[in-house]
């Protein structure tokens, strides 16, 4: 009987694991991506999205400092923050009437963006490499249509397999920045969980040797 | 000095007595399995949920302009405010599987039969406090489907007859959700903890009043019993090791499983999302409630379908003992039943479509038709098995249990 209960909670987990991992995949075919967490990468993305993406969109959970705990040295910090204070947030030059007028609405905060997606990293990554050049001769990305945004790496200009290796690098980066962006302490997290897992399961397992023995009690009863 | 220190506080208060009475003579039945760990893990659960609760106030803004910000700024710049804030969004999670187990374990081994009544309605009423508990939460982070999902569950009571939209207003205490409904979900968020605490010391008091069930279904009252401590105190400790192992896990590398994307989006009440979903451990429910086309009626099936639950010790006239162990029949109704809100949370999972209507409302026929049918197949199936020949030892067990029954009826 036992193993008819346990595998109906199998079943429950495998059920609602497959059913939550079906929740976000709509009809966009994601491409799926590993996100290179190197401070290198981080470095690359976080240029790329101040030179780029800041033109139109902010990032209002992140200040220069963070950039420091982030890995930057304070000469790099500095060279990005111009005049700025440490304390400030990474905010977009454009004002938001200009991009109300050329956009008909404020480009959405990317601090989230890798979390306020399904398959956050992913879903960036296709997104800014899908761009195409329509039949009709207009730009416009088959995967998300009509998004507002343009070809901000330049996917249909640059399609040289060289020059396309270097642009898909870029998208790499940009996610790897903005995915540390959406939760900058995931790696603290993922450093402190090792030592806590590890700590649980020597106690547990010295709980089952206890349990073992004052139940070994009974044995001779 | 210890040994003094203590007689003079028994003197004043019962605190030997107490500690032998509900520990260390405690009677326990020595054959209990793990099913029955859950119990004591739904209270450390509870307890994470209150501890975590409690920091998280500390630094959480209960306002309209304020929470989604609040929230980031626990998760961000709060020292260990992202384990403290992602310990509470899992142990809610938490708290539902653990719960959902332990009623499953109830209604397996007929946990809820004479005498242990009242533990079961207790279990109800504290199961629809954590539910209201966990649907007011759910608003606080002020994220898209935080606001959305509320917005849906409270207009819901809009289907109550002629004082409906008053009812709507009056929940909400404006026109739409809004800051006026945050304050006061989060002022009884705060406070549906600590009645859940009162409810589950009345919940212990009846457990040592009738004592635990147990896998065979027989009463031990006498024979083969164990005191609570330190058998199973060790037992539920180490049942505690390997829950947090579990726990940890998705704290620490998978904590946004159990957080709709939509939520790290800010409450936008202009733009209403593709897809309203409720939090998982909602979808039977809501499956039942989008299964019948009329508001009202979905209303009301989604309430019975909850509180249904309450009338197993009615509904199920069997009077044989070790729930499902020796019943065959209500084994595979039990089964049915766990695949049954299995294909309810699925269909509540998804868009509504033509194929998952159906199959919504074939499925939610069943949930009910199983509590309906459960009076007359128990019947059967007790008269079956007894023509069919029951071990000597089980007829000599029902025989026993009338007796008690019995007497208890002379009590009372």
């Amino acid at each position: 009987m036992k193993q008819v209960i346990v595998s109906f909670f199998i079943v429950v987990l495998g059920v609602f694991v497959s059913a939550s991992s079906q929740a976000g995949t709509t009809e966009v075919a994601l491409k799926p991506i590993k996100v290179d967490r190197s401070l290198d990468s981080l470095r690359r993305g976080a240029q790329v999205v101040f030179d780029t993406c800041m033109r139109c969109h902010s990032l209002r959970y992140i200040t220069y400092r963070d950039l420091l705990d982030m890995g930057l040295s304070k000469d790099e910090v500095d060279a990005l923050r111009g005049d700025r204070g440490m304390g400030e947030y990474l905010q977009t030059t454009m004002p938001p009437a200009a991009a109300k007028f050329h956009f008909g609405m404020l480009p959405p905060d990317l601090s989230l963006m890798a979390k306020a997606r399904k398959n956050g990293p992913s879903y960036i990554y296709t997104l800014l490499t899908s761009y195409e050049e329509m039949s009709n001769g207009k730009i416009d990305n088959p995967v998300f249509p009509g998004i507002r945004m343009p070809d901000i790496l330049n996917v249909t200009v640059e399609t040289a397999p060289e020059e396309r290796a270097v642009v898909e690098q870029k998208a790499r980066d940009v996610v790897a920045f903005l995915e540390w962006a959406a939760d900058p302490r995931a790696q603290e997290r993922r450093e402190l969980g090792a030592y806590v897992l590890a700590y649980l399961v020597i106690l547990t397992a010295l709980l089952y040797w206890r349990k073992r023995k004052i139940w070994s009690r009974l044995d001779d009863a | 000095m210890a040994g003094r220190i203590i007689d003079w506080i028994d003197q004043r208060f019962p605190l030997t007595k107490f500690i032998k009475h509900e520990l260390t003579e405690y009677p326990t039945p020595r054959n209990l399995s793990y099913w029955w760990n859950f119990g004591s893990l739904a209270g450390i659960v509870l307890v994470i949920q209150i501890v975590s609760g409690i920091f998280l106030a500390m630094h959480y803004k209960p306002d309209a302009l304020m929470a989604f910000d609040s929230v980031e700024h626990i998760m961000r710049n709060v020292n260990y405010g992202w384990l403290i804030r992602y310990m509470h969004s899992t142990g809610a999670s938490a708290f539902f599987i653990v719960i959902y187990i332990h009623m499953a374990r109830t209604l397996f081994y007929g946990s809820y039969r004479a005498p242990r009544e009242l533990m079961w309605w207790t279990g109800q009423v504290l199961l629809l406090m954590l539910m209201a508990t966990a649907f007011m939460g759910y608003l606080l982070p002020w994220g898209q489907m935080s606001y959305w999902g509320a917005q849906v569950i409270t207009s819901l009571f809009g289907a109550t007859p002629f004082i409906g939209d008053d009812v709507v207003r009056w929940l909400r205490g404006d026109f739409v959700v809004g800051d006026a409904t945050l304050t006061r979900f989060f002022a009884l968020h705060y406070l549906f903890p600590f009645l859940i605490v009162g409810m589950v010391v009345i919940h212990l008091v009846a457990l040592h009043m009738v004592k635990s069930s147990n896998p065979s279904g027989i009463n031990l009252a006498d024979k083969d019993n164990i005191p609570f401590h330190p058998y199973y105190t060790i037992k539920d400790l180490f049942g505690f090791g390997v829950f947090f192992i579990v726990f940890a896990y998705f704290v620490f590398y998978s904590p946004n499983t159990f957080i709709e994307a939509d939520n790290y989006e800010p409450a936008n009440p202009l733009k209403t999302p593709p897809h309203i979903v409720p939090e998982w451990y909602f979808l039977p429910f809501y499956a039942i409630l989008r299964a019948i086309p009329d508001l009202l009626g979905g209303v009301v099936a989604m309430g019975v379908s909850v509180v249904i639950f309450a009338l197993m010790p009615f509904l199920d006239r069997s009077k044989i003992p070790g729930g499902a162990k020796y019943r065959p029949i209500y084994r595979i109704m039990f089964a049915l039943f766990v695949i049954d809100i299995l294909v309810l949370s699925y269909v509540g999972l998804k868009p509504p479509s033509g194929t998952l209507v159906i199959v919504g409302q074939v499925a939610t026929f069943v949930y009910f038709a199983l509590f309906t049918l459960l009076p007359f197949i128990s019947r059967w199936e007790e008269r079956w098995l007894r023509k069919k020949g029951l071990p000597p030892e089980v007829e000599e067990l029902i025989r026993q249990e009338e007796e008690e029954a019995a007497k208890r009826g002379r009590r009372a």
